[in-house]
Formats: structure tokens, C-alpha cells, sequence
């Protein structure tokens, strides 16, 4: 029924079981005690007013009894306002009793006793009225009625007598009565208590197994996880020296990394520097390049009217070759003619003979002409030669000054690439500055954070260590509360 | 440039000197020769057994069995029989041969050859006779020492009559008196 509830819960429905059980027994203890009082009371009352007035009605008997002697005995006034008094008293005390006494046998007595006192007033009265008439009283004799009155006073006087037993033993009867009624709630209240005391050993009973149960079960959870706690709070304080240690080398490491990173820095600037320049040099260097541009331009015009002109003296030389043919033709026919002259003169008689010699002589000229022809032709075709040559070597030579154009384009574009290139890897160097600025400034800022986690890790290290002994002593706490609980588990 | 000016100058100085020289006539101690080359190989022809010299003559093939005979020439209203003299010699080559020597005599006969090497005039000291004239058989007849090296002569008549036996004629008498 109490399953799923807290110890607290549980530990107030015990209390509040046991204070709601006690509530009962007081209760219960203070009905029976109002029961029992109630009933003394009623006995006391009982014997106060009733046995009080019993005697009281005795005693007021006996002065009315003295004091009517009295005015007998002497007659004055005074004697019988007493005895009228006390007659008077009688009367009221008997009507009180009247009201307070409820036995029926008491009653009846209280009515013989108010018969018995009339009859005995009566009588008195009569003696009275005697002694009023009398002055001078030498003897009793000489009044009438006396054993009357004695009479009547006995008979009055054995019913108060037997209103006092009677009454007593009402009393008696009563205390009896009460006496048996508190035996009852004395016993009513001791089952009570024994019930409740059984109620209350129970409630102890089931808090005390299960104080034992839940508490020692956590009791035994907290121990284990202690145990647990002060091993991870070992292993923690070890994990936190190693990373303190590795801290301190991150932070060794970080220096060296600042150093590296400014060296890294002033290097950048240097490279900036000389990219820089570069840059500058490659400025100039295409001012050069266009000069350089022009001037291949000129040596290709240039040796375009070199091939032009040596082409023009091959073909003016390749004329002359024609007139030396032509020469060489008319030397050729004329030394033809000079040898058929001669053939023609050798059979001509002496004039023959002489017209032999010139015809000798214009063959010699012949020769020599056709030899120097010959040598025209030989010097021509040097001359043809030399400007095939040149001509050859002149558009070798555009075709080299061409190549060298196109490798000057070449290296025209690859030399403004390297300048866009210069200028692109300036930029870089000083983004790169720029960056190792930044760099250096975050690697002071990491190797501050880095110090700071040093500093952490050793504060946790010490955390740990510290939590390492509270996990101890809550170890040891755990034993002495399993001890206090007593599981017994050690 | 200089040797061409002094070349000049000795040519017109031997020109004008040509004016000079007293009359001299061709005297018998010379010998005019024709240097040629036929088949490739160098020869020397007298000029006095020729009679005329022509290149470049249009030669009218004519079919029969002799390979050394190149066709048919008209010169002055005759016809004259060409035969390749490197194919009389015993050498025949493929090339047309350019020129053309007319044998002194008759019958008329042409003589074709390849290339003329020129006229020269030499001391009959210089020629080398063969010894005898009955025995010797083809158309050399000597040898002459030139600038250039030693030709053979060939004797244009001894050819006529080579020419002659190739094709089977009888030996004309003319020859020999000519000669």
C-alpha cells in the first residue's frame, strides 16, 4: 500500500498513525475520566448534600430539641424565636432534601420524618402554649404531655437516625458503583494503550524495515557510486595532470609557433618587398619589350628589301648570264668562222696563208672572248651563287627573325603573365602579411587561452583531487550510515 | 679587279701589236690541229685534211645496218654522209655528238664529234709520226703532245677509208694521191 511512497511520506503517515492512535487513547481516557468523575462526583454530591443534610437535619433535631427546653425551662422569648428558627431551618433543610434525594426508600423515610416532626411539633406547640400561660414554673409536672413529647422527639429522632443509615448506605452503594465504573475505564483504557502501543510497535516495526530496506539500499548505491565517483575522480585528477602536462607543451609549442609565425611574418614582408620591386623592374622591363618589338619590326622590314634587292641582283645577274651566253655564242660562231677561214685560207696559195694569220688572230680573239666569257659565267654563277646564298640565308635569317618574333610574343605574353603574376603573388604576399599578422595575434590570444587552460586543468586537477576525497569520506559516510541503519554491510 | 685591268691592258697591247708584228705567213713547220673529244675521250684532227667545221647540224637520220652512221647533211648542194667518229674509233656513246668536220676530198664524208677543245698550232717537232704508212691499220695515224696532255691524231683520209671498208667499197685511189 505504502509501495512507490517517499521515506518522508511514509515517516508521516507512521507519525501521524501513531498521533491519531494517541489522539484516540486521550480521547478515549479523558471520556473515561469524565465517566469516572462524573460518577464520584455524583457519589460525593450524594454524600455532601444528602448525608449532610441527614445529620444537619440531626443537628438542627437536637438545638430545636435544646431550645425548646430552654423556653420551657424559663419561657422567655428568646428561646422561642430560637426554637421557631430552628423549626424553620428543620422545614427548609427537609424541603432540601426533598429535591436532592432520589432513593425511594430515602423518600419514604424523609416523609416519615417530616410525619414524625409534625406530630412532634404538634405536641410542642401544645407544651409551649403550656409554658406561655404558665409565669411561674416550680415543676415540670406541672405541665402536660411531657412523655408525649418524648415520644414523638424518639420517633423523630430514630427516623433521622435511619435517614443517616439510609443515606450512608445510598452513599456506600454509589462509591461501590464508581468504584466498578473506573475499574472498567481503567481497564478500557489499558486495552487502549496496550492496542495502541502494539499499533505503534507495528508502525516502528514497518518504517524500521523499511528504513532498513530503502535506506540501506541507497545507502548502498551511494556507497557504490562513491566507489565510482572516487575513481573517476582519480582518474580525472590523473587525466587532469597529463593535461596539464600536455597544456604545458601545447603552450611550449604555441611559443615556438609565435616565433615561427613572426619569423613567417617578417619573411612575407621581405617577399612583399621584393615582389615589389619585381613588380617595378617588370614595368620597366615592358617599356624594354615594346622598344624590343619595334626594333624586330625594323630588322623584318629591313630584311624583307634585302631579300627584295638580292633578289633583284640574282635576277639582274641571271640577265647578264644571258648577254655572256649571247657573248659566248658570237665568240663561239666566230671561232668557228676563224677555223673554217683558216680551212678555207690553207688551200688559197700565200694570200691565203697571210689571210690565214688574221683569220689566226680574230681566232685568238674569239678565245679569249669565249675565255672571258667563260670566266663572266663563272663569276656570274659566283655572283648567282652568293645571292642564292644570301638570299637563302636572308630568309633564314626572316624566317629566324620571324621565329624570334613569335618567340618574343611569346615571350611578350609569358613576360606580361609573369608581371600580372608578380602583381597577383604581391597581393598574395600581403594578404599573406596581412594573414600572419592576424595569425601571430591569434596565436598570442590561443597561447593566453592556452595558459588560462593550464591553469584550468590544474585548478580542475585540484578540484578533482578534493572531490576524490569527498567521494572517500562520503564512502566512509556511506558505511557509517549503513552502520546506523543497520544492514550490516561493510 | 686589277688582273681584269691588266688582263685588258695585255690584250690590247697584243692587239696592237698584232699591227705591229711584221707580215708573217703559216710556214711548213707548223701544223694546224683541231682539238676535239669524241666519246669522251681527246683526239686532234689536221686541219688541213678538213674542209670546214660546223656545229649544230640538223642531220637527217637514215635507216641501215651501220650504227656509226648518224644520217645524211646537205652542204652547198650536196649530201653528205655523217658517221659518229667515237663509233669509227671503236667507243660508240649514247650522246648525239654536237659537231661536225667535213673531210677534205671526195666523196664528201662528215665526221661528227662531241665537243671541240680548240685550235691549236703546233711545231711538226711535236707530233709523233708512225713509222711507215702501208701497214698501219685504222684511223690513228701519230700522236701530238698538247697543253694538257699527249691526243691521238686522227687521220681523216685513214678514216675515209675505214669509213669505206665498213661498208664494203673498194679502196679509192684518190686517197692516197691526196694524201
Amino acid at each position: 500500500m505504502m509501495a512507490g511512497r517517499t521515506f518522508g511520506t511514509k515517516l508521516a503517515a507512521g507519525f501521524g498513525l501513531t498521533l491519531a492512535l494517541t489522539l484516540l487513547m486521550s480521547l478515549t481516557s479523558v471520556a473515561a475520566l469524565r465517566y469516572v468523575l462524573h460518577t464520584k462526583d455524583a457519589v460525593i454530591e450524594s454524600a455532601r448534600v444528602n448525608l449532610v443534610g441527614a445529620e444537619s437535619l440531626s443537628a438542627l433535631m437536637e438545638s430545636r430539641i435544646g431550645d425548646y427546653r430552654g423556653y420551657l425551662l424559663t419561657g422567655t422569648d428568646e428561646y422561642l424565636n430560637a426554637t421557631n428558627t430552628d423549626r424553620a431551618k428543620f422545614l427548609a433543610q427537609l424541603d432540601s432534601l426533598r429535591g436532592t434525594i432520589e432513593n425511594p426508600t430515602s423518600k419514604e423515610l424523609l416523609e416519615q420524618i417530616s410525619a414524625a416532626e409534625a406530630t412532634h411539633a404538634g405536641i410542642v406547640s401544645g407544651l409551649m402554649a403550656q409554658r406561655a400561660k404558665i409565669n411561674d414554673l416550680r415543676s415540670v409536672a406541672q405541665l402536660t404531655g411531657s412523655d408525649q413529647v418524648k415520644t414523638a422527639r424518639l420517633a423523630v429522632q430514630k427516623a433521622i437516625a435511619d435517614l443517616i443509615t439510609q443515606v450512608q448506605a445510598t452513599v456506600n452503594a454509589k462509591s461501590d458503583d464508581s468504584s466498578t465504573r473506573a475499574m472498567w475505564a481503567m481497564t478500557f483504557i489499558i486495552v487502549i494503550g496496550v492496542f495502541l502501543i502494539a499499533c505503534a510497535a507495528g508502525v516502528a516495526w514497518k518504517l524500521s524495515r523499511d528504513l532498513k530496506r530503502e535506506v540501506g539500499a541507497a545507502v548502498g548505491h551511494i556507497q557504490s557510486s562513491s566507489a565510482q565517483l572516487e575513481a573517476a575522480a582519480a582518474q580525472q585528477a590523473a587525466g587532469g595532470r597529463d593535461q596539464a602536462s600536455a597544456m604545458s607543451e601545447i603552450t611550449t609549442t604555441i611559443s615556438e609557433l609565435l616565433i615561427t609565425s613572426r619569423q613567417i611574418s617578417e619573411s612575407a614582408q621581405r617577399v612583399s618587398k621584393v615582389a615589389e620591386e619585381t613588380a617595378e623592374a617588370a614595368r620597366t622591363g615592358d617599356a624594354t619589350i615594346d622598344q624590343t618589338r619595334a626594333s624586330i619590326a625594323a630588322i623584318r622590314t629591313q630584311v624583307d628589301q634585302i631579300v627584295q634587292h638580292m633578289l633583284a641582283l640574282g635576277e639582274k645577274s641571271q640577265q647578264i648570264g644571258g648577254v655572256v651566253d649571247l657573248v659566248s655564242e658570237l665568240a663561239e660562231q666566230t671561232n668557228i668562222l676563224a677555223i673554217n677561214a683558216t680551212i678555207e685560207a690553207s688551200g688559197a696559195g700565200e694570200w691565203g696563208r697571210r689571210f690565214a694569220v688574221v683569220a689566226e688572230e680574230i681566232r685568238k680573239l674569239a678565245d679569249r672572248t669565249a675565255a672571258s666569257a667563260k670566266e663572266i659565267r663563272a663569276l656570274i654563277d659566283d655572283v648567282r651563287g652568293a645571292v642564292n646564298t644570301t638570299v637563302m640565308a636572308t630568309e633564314i635569317g626572316a624566317k629566324a627573325v620571324d621565329s624570334g618574333s613569335r618567340q618574343f610574343d611569346d615571350a611578350t605574353s609569358s613576360f606580361r603573365r609573369i608581371v600580372g603574376l608578380v602583381s597577383t603573388t604581391s597581393d598574395a604576399t600581403r594578404e599573406i602579411e596581412l594573414s600572419t599578422k592576424q595569425q601571430t595575434t591569434a596565436v598570442e590570444q590561443v597561447n593566453v587561452a592556452a595558459s588560462d587552460t593550464a591553469r584550468v586543468t590544474r585548478e580542475t586537477e585540484a578540484s578533482a583531487v578534493q572531490t576524490k576525497q569527498t567521494a572517500a569520506h562520503l564512502t566512509t559516510l556511506s558505511s557509517e550510515l549503513l552502520d546506523l541503519v543497520g544492514t550490516g554491510r561493510h | 679587279m686589277s688582273t681584269v685591268v691588266s688582263r685588258l691592258a695585255e690584250l690590247r697591247e697584243d692587239f696592237d701589236r698584232s699591227f705591229a708584228d711584221p707580215v708573217r705567213s703559216h710556214d711548213n713547220e707548223h701544223v694546224e690541229l683541231l682539238s676535239i673529244r669524241a666519246g669522251g675521250r681527246p683526239y686532234a684532227i689536221r686541219l688541213s685534211q678538213t674542209s670546214g667545221l660546223h656545229p649544230d647540224r640538223p642531220v637527217t637520220p637514215l635507216p641501215g645496218p651501220q650504227p656509226a652512221l648518224l644520217g645524211l647533211v646537205g652542204f652547198a648542194g650536196q649530201v653528205v654522209p655523217v658517221y659518229d667518229l667515237a663509233a669509227i674509233l671503236g667507243h660508240p656513246v649514247a650522246e648525239r655528238p654536237r659537231w661536225l668536220v667535213l673531210a677534205g676530198g671526195s666523196p664528201p664524208l662528215g665526221l661528227a664529234f662531241h665537243e671541240l677543245d680548240g685550235h691549236v698550232r703546233v711545231a711538226n717537232a711535236d707530233i709523233v709520226q708512225e713509222g711507215g704508212d702501208s701497214g698501219a691499220a685504222g684511223s690513228i695515224r701519230g700522236m701530238v703532245a698538247l697543253p694538257g696532255g699527249v691526243r691521238p691524231i686522227v687521220d681523216v683520209f685513214a678514216t675515209r677509208t675505214t669509213v669505206h671498208a665498213l661498208t664494203g667499197h673498194a679502196q679509192d685511189t684518190d686517197e692516197e694521191a691526196a694524201r
